[in-house]
């Protein structure tokens, strides 16, 4: 082995050089590391830049980071006994190295997925002909809780029902996987840009070798993805940003996307219609509004359409909008195609509408609502994780190789109960990266969510907020339970 | 500009100009604290309640002017009050966390450095108590604060677009100033009263208060009153001589205003002219006049082509005119009048407000608004 490292150019560590102790699994996919615990080709300067750095210069680096990210209060709110508390989400400089042919292959899977799910949206709102064809069963998806029958008949521009999705990639020894299609509102994006920054400061040296393709366009992609989307076509659009306030936890995102795309940040009652159009209230008065991207779940958009209880919307809105004088991103009613219970269709689904095959795969999943589906469940759930269709956020869920056995009894119950509401996976062998710890580099398991934008055409930029699970050994990439961010660098060819 | 983001650039404007005033007050107290009597330090207290418009804990300042250990623990309690207490809205502590809340809501419209000046000074002093700057010269603390918001209005007077988040900026800054200070004089004019009236031009020459040589000044001065008493020789008690004030000179120096009054009028701090410097003096940043003047052109930048809502430059204007057309004629002796004048322009701010907030920020848009 010690000849074979030599020869890729990567003598074996030292005693207290920061990857001495550092141990690869072969169960799990290594981003950094190749089976023999030698650097992959594509990450060896950085290797060697970590590895030729000081131990506290990196520590002092990555408090550096941290400090930066409070003082600049790039911060989300948790909500506990105290109220809302402004925590950050912990950085780790770490960067994860993705290579160009790799990310060439996701983005043509990411574009093609994405052409898909449109289409899928623009058909079920539409002619319904994937129903009609026996492709996917009409009760799944008008039964779905996510699905609007007030978006029936509503015209689209460019067939754009999902301008802004953020889809959730894994990686194992099977190679990427898709996760989940986060199709609503997805989040994250501005921590993907501010890892980027802080990153870039502390690696400047490495990040320079590597070639790292920038990201920091993404504010004006997205201005155009919207302005694409105006009813008034060639005039300069008026675009907002609707967000729920101070008080939800993605709010230093909005404000930022607000600042970055250079739009207004507006709230459910800044907003007012009249006569079928849409307009904010300004110093000058009323001012038309054509663009809103919202932050905001389709409840509450508006009271009169969607939830009668809603403080948080606009009266009216829904009806400007089906006029065609406001456009709306993303459309209300995208989350029926992120449903847990779709998702196992969106193979076919892309197969049906684009006549091509799915480059990006989905995690195996087993629908209890078919009976084959739920006797495989029922009989592996000691293999399996179950997952509510309509939940999130690791709700209503059961993890079988981590639940004791009475947990998977009473679990079983409620599958048995109402089979159509759960569907199983199998327990996935994240890959991990190295992450900065006190005891030199150690690996932690990681996923990436890029982000795409659909207008008149698809765009996106080679970067993804990654998420890391910096509990050792935890699979819990969520920021509210533990996760972390890294920067993710995706090299030129 | 979204109504929202405009009213946001204005509670900013208006907080930052609280804690800065505040500051100043404070930080003026403490020097009195230093070598003054017990009385003048109680007197100091009773005028920082009444120019902060804040009811001390238990409804009144308690008073114990024979029990100077008594005066000097209240000082611990009253400063704290005035800096740190959560429970004071007017607090300093208090109006940054206020000005940084609402920065945080319409951040998309502050300028990065600005917003990291403001969280900066926040956390500076959000986990401070009065005991951390009590022992280690506190004067420092308040100046610390102070240059913190003068750090804030220097970025923004560099930085900002001059687009209508300037001009709310601007608007509730002095508007908030012009309110604070006819508060500040009207508890002034409450807790000394002058006594020149009662004492009459013969009274006793310039007070050892003052470290600069008076007659130099005086000399070049038409005081008639303060020329004869500055040659009527004997060394009087200071404390009959109006001129000799230092309660006065310590309002002219909360006001940052001692150096151009020297220049302007004599270093006799005459009541009635020290009051009228104040309230009346175009070119003096801390001057109602001077407010009034920034307010006014603020609301016609922002109300450009809108006739319809000019009520808040109408009301402005009428303020600024009878500082330059009423003023004049009151009676300088009648103190009772000019108190009530103070209090008259106080209410007017109020009502200011409450205009521009009608006109700009929570109007009920009619179908006729919709361009």
């Amino acid at each position: 082995m010690p000849v074979e490292r030599a020869e890729s150019g990567a003598p074996p560590p030292e005693e207290g050089h920061l990857f001495a102790g550092y141990e690869t699994d072969p169960a799990f996919y290594d981003e950094m590391f190749d089976a023999d615990g030698a650097p992959r080709a594509h990450c060896r300067e950085l290797w060697a830049a970590l590895g030729g750095t000081p131990r506290d210069e990196l520590a002092t680096m990555q408090e550096r980071a941290e400090r930066s990210f409070l003082h600049e209060g790039i911060t989300f709110s948790v909500y506990g006994e105290e109220g809302a508390q402004e925590r950050i989400i912990p950085i780790d400089i770490v960067p994860r190295i993705v290579a160009a042919e790799q990310w060439e292959f996701l983005e043509r899977g990411l574009r093609q997925r994405l052409e898909a799910l449109n289409l899928f949206l623009a058909d079920i709102y539409g002619p319904g002909r994937v129903i009609a064809d026996g492709v996917i069963p009409a009760d799944m998806v008008r039964g779905c809780p996510q699905f609007r029958n007030a978006m029936r008949g509503v015209e689209v521009a460019h067939g754009a029902y999902v301008s802004v999705c953020g889809t959730d990639l894994v990686r194992t020894h099977d190679g990427f996987l898709v996760l989940e299609d986060n199709l609503r509102v997805p989040s994250g994006v501005s921590y993907m840009l501010a890892n980027r920054a802080a990153v870039k400061t502390s690696l400047r040296d490495a990040f320079r070798r590597h070639r790292v393709r920038g990201i920091e366009n993404y504010g004006r992609l997205l201005r155009r993805t919207l302005a694409e989307l105006s009813p008034r076509g060639d005039s300069d659009p008026t675009i907002v940003l609707l967000t729920p306030g101070v008080y939800n936890s993605a709010f230093y995102e909005h404000m930022f996307l607000a600042r970055e795309t250079g739009v207004e940040l507006v709230q459910g009652g800044d907003l007012v219609v009249r006569n079928g159009f849409v307009y904010m209230r300004t110093t000058g008065g009323l001012r038309r509004v054509d663009v809103i991207y919202r932050r905001i779940d389709d409840d509450f958009l508006d009271p009169l359409t969607f939830r009668p209880d809603s403080v948080l919307g606009t009266p009216g809105l829904f009806n400007a909008y089906r006029l065609g004088n406001v456009a709306i991103a993303n459309a209300p009613g995208t989350g029926v195609a992120d449903d847990k219970s779709v998702y196992a269709y969106v193979p076919e689904i892309i197969r049906y509408f684009l006549n091509e095959e799915p480059l990006l795969a989905n995690v195996e999943t087993h629908l209890c609502r078919d009976p084959d589906g739920l006797e495989y469940t029922l009989d592996n759930l000691d293999k399996l994780v179950v997952k509510e269709v309509g939940g999130s956020g690791g709700y209503g869920m059961l993890v079988g190789p981590h639940a004791t056995a009475e947990e998977r009894d009473a679990f079983a119950e409620k599958i048995r109960a109402t089979p159509e509401n759960y569907i199983s996976q199998p327990t996935l062998d994240l890959s991990r990266a190295p992450c900065l710890t006190e005891d030199g580099a150690a690996p932690r398991h990681v996923d990436l969510r890029p982000f795409v934008l659909r207008g008149q055409e698809t765009r996106l930029v080679p970067g993804a907020f990654c998420r890391v699970a910096l509990t050792p050994g935890s699979l819990v990439v969520n920021s509210s339970q533990g996760g972390g961010g890294k920067d993710l660098w995706v090299l030129s060819g | 500009m979204l109504s929202r983001s405009a009213l946001g650039l204005y509670w900013i404007g208006r907080y930052l100009e609280r804690a800065q005033h505040a500051c100043r007050l404070i930080a003026d107290q403490f020097e009195t604290m230093k070598d003054r009597p017990v009385d003048e330090i109680d007197k100091g207290w009773r005028r920082l309640y009444g120019g902060l418009r804040r009811v001390p804990v238990g409804g009144e300042l308690s008073s114990n002017l024979d029990d100077e250990q008594f005066m000097l623990v209240d000082a611990f309690t009253l400063a704290d009050d005035l800096t740190f207490e959560a429970g004071n809205p007017d607090s300093i502590r208090s109006s940054l966390a206020n000005a940084r809340e609402n920065a945080r809501q319409v951040r998309h419209v502050v300028d990065e450095d600005l917003w990291s000046c403001l969280n900066r000074a926040f956390f500076d002093l959000r986990d401070l108590g009065i005991a951390d700057i009590w022992q280690d010269r506190p004067g420092d603390f308040y100046r610390r604060t102070e240059d913190a918001v003068r750090t804030f209005f220097g970025i923004a007077e560099s930085n900002m677009y001059r687009d209508d988040g300037w001009h709310f900026l601007q608007l509730g800054r002095f508007v908030e100033r012009a309110q604070l200070l006819s508060a500040l004089l009207e508890a002034q004019l409450a807790v000394y009263p002058a006594r020149g009236q009662d004492t009459g031009p013969d009274a006793g020459p310039a007070s050892e208060a003052e470290t600069s040589d008076p007659e130099a000044f005086d000399a070049e001065t038409s005081d008639a009153g303060a020329d004869a008493a500055a040659d009527a020789g004997p060394v009087g008690d200071p404390a009959a001589d109006p001129a000799a004030d230092p309660d006065w000179l310590s309002l002219l120096r909360i006001c940052a205003a001692r150096d151009a009054y020297g220049r302007r009028h004599s270093l006799h701090y005459d009541p009635a002219a020290v009051v009228d410097f104040l309230v009346a003096d175009p070119l003096l940043s801390r001057s109602i006049r001077y407010a009034l003047a920034q307010v006014c052109a603020a609301l016609d930048a922002v109300s450009a082509g809108r006739p319809l809502i000019a009520e808040a430059g109408r009301r402005a204007g009428r303020l600024a005119a009878s500082i330059d057309y009423d003023w004049p004629n009151r009676d300088p002796a009648d103190e009772e009048a000019i108190r009530a004048t103070l209090r008259g322009i106080g209410e007017s701010c109020r009502r200011l407000h409450d205009d521009i907030d009608a006109a700009y920020f929570s109007y009920e848009p009619g179908d006729g608004d919709a361009a």
